[in-house]
């Protein structure tokens, strides 16, 4: 599935997902995300997963999806560097995709550099199966 | 023990558990000594093997887990073990067949001794074994999306059992 949307805000997103079919929700918060978070939190559709890192988050949503779960992870885009390993050397030999839900923080300036790198990073790994949300308040 | 010996025993005791094996010279002894559809063998992202098992026990509550990890992997992400003690899931347990090496790799030393895994993570079985590998271990020759495949039907079937 390819979702490569920029949103402006995420609100009404967690419903959206909700709606899509995706029952399983892991991944390191971002600010970026509160609409997003505070929706997960209110719905709560099992017990909240403090995930210590992004690619603890995505192998744990890959077995999840193992299993029959249908999973999004969601993560600042300063995390995406976490995801390459377990990006190219599990989902992509297996044949497996989870979703992400990225929040593409481009301030303030420790987030510069990948701000500008995230989306072609994502394309140099061939891995389209990702939400972007940019929250201008955030990177006000 | 040789960590061949002691993959053997775990796996004469093992009816339907789902087995998630860590990378390298683990995945490949365990299919040398007892391949089974229970078997996920995953070759590649070091570290994940924990991770993957608890995603796994989560889905499938009525189901056992056992995750086959090493000492290497289990140090390269620790935070896993600070999560599945966390979540503290009955039906997983987590072994790690400790050489204090990178034994995959030619045996360089891990710094496995600074810490006590039990401490850390939840249900683990640790247990030492001796540097080095078997010689002659064959490389999987699985391909791994049907390998995926033959595994989720595992899962699946026996949740209709």
């Amino acid at each position: 599935m390819r979702a490569d949307t920029t949103l402006a805000t995420s609100v009404g997103l967690y419903a959206e997902l909700r709606r899509q079919g995706y029952d399983f929700f892991i991944g390191v918060p971002c600010s970026g995300l509160k609409p997003f978070l505070r929706d997960l939190e209110a719905d709560a559709p099992h017990p909240f997963i403090p995930a210590p890192r992004e690619d603890v988050a995505l192998a744990l949503a890959a077995g999840a999806a193992m299993g029959g779960r249908k999973p999004v992870v969601y993560l600042q885009s300063s995390g995406l560097g976490h995801l390459v390993n377990p990006i190219t050397s599990l989902l992509q030999p297996y044949g497996m995709n989870v979703h992400l839900l990225i929040s593409l923080r481009t301030e303030p300036f420790e987030h510069h550099q990948m701000g500008k790198v995230a989306v072609p990073l994502l394309e140099l790994l061939r891995y389209d199966d990702y939400t972007l949300v940019r929250d201008p308040k955030c990177d006000a | 023990m040789r960590r061949l010996e002691a993959i053997r025993k775990l796996a004469a005791g093992w009816t339907d558990e789902l087995v998630v094996a860590t990378t390298g010279m683990i995945s490949r002894e365990l299919f040398m000594v007892r391949d089974r559809p229970e078997n996920f063998y995953m070759c590649g992202s070091m570290g994940c093997a924990l991770p993957l098992g608890l995603g796994l026990a989560l889905a499938h509550p009525e189901r056992k887990v056992v995750v086959l990890d090493g000492d290497g992997a289990a140090l390269m992400s620790l935070g896993s073990l600070a999560l599945a003690r966390h979540l503290k899931l009955k039906n997983l347990e987590h072994v790690i067949l400790d050489n204090g090496t990178y034994a995959s790799t030619g045996d360089q030393p891990t710094c496995s001794a600074a810490v006590t895994f039990a401490d850390l993570g939840f249900q683990v079985r640790h247990l030492r074994v001796e540097p080095g590998n078997e010689p002659d271990t064959p490389r999987l020759p699985l391909d791994p999306v049907e390998l995926r495949a033959r595994f989720e039907r595992a899962v699946r079937g026996a949740a209709l059992r």
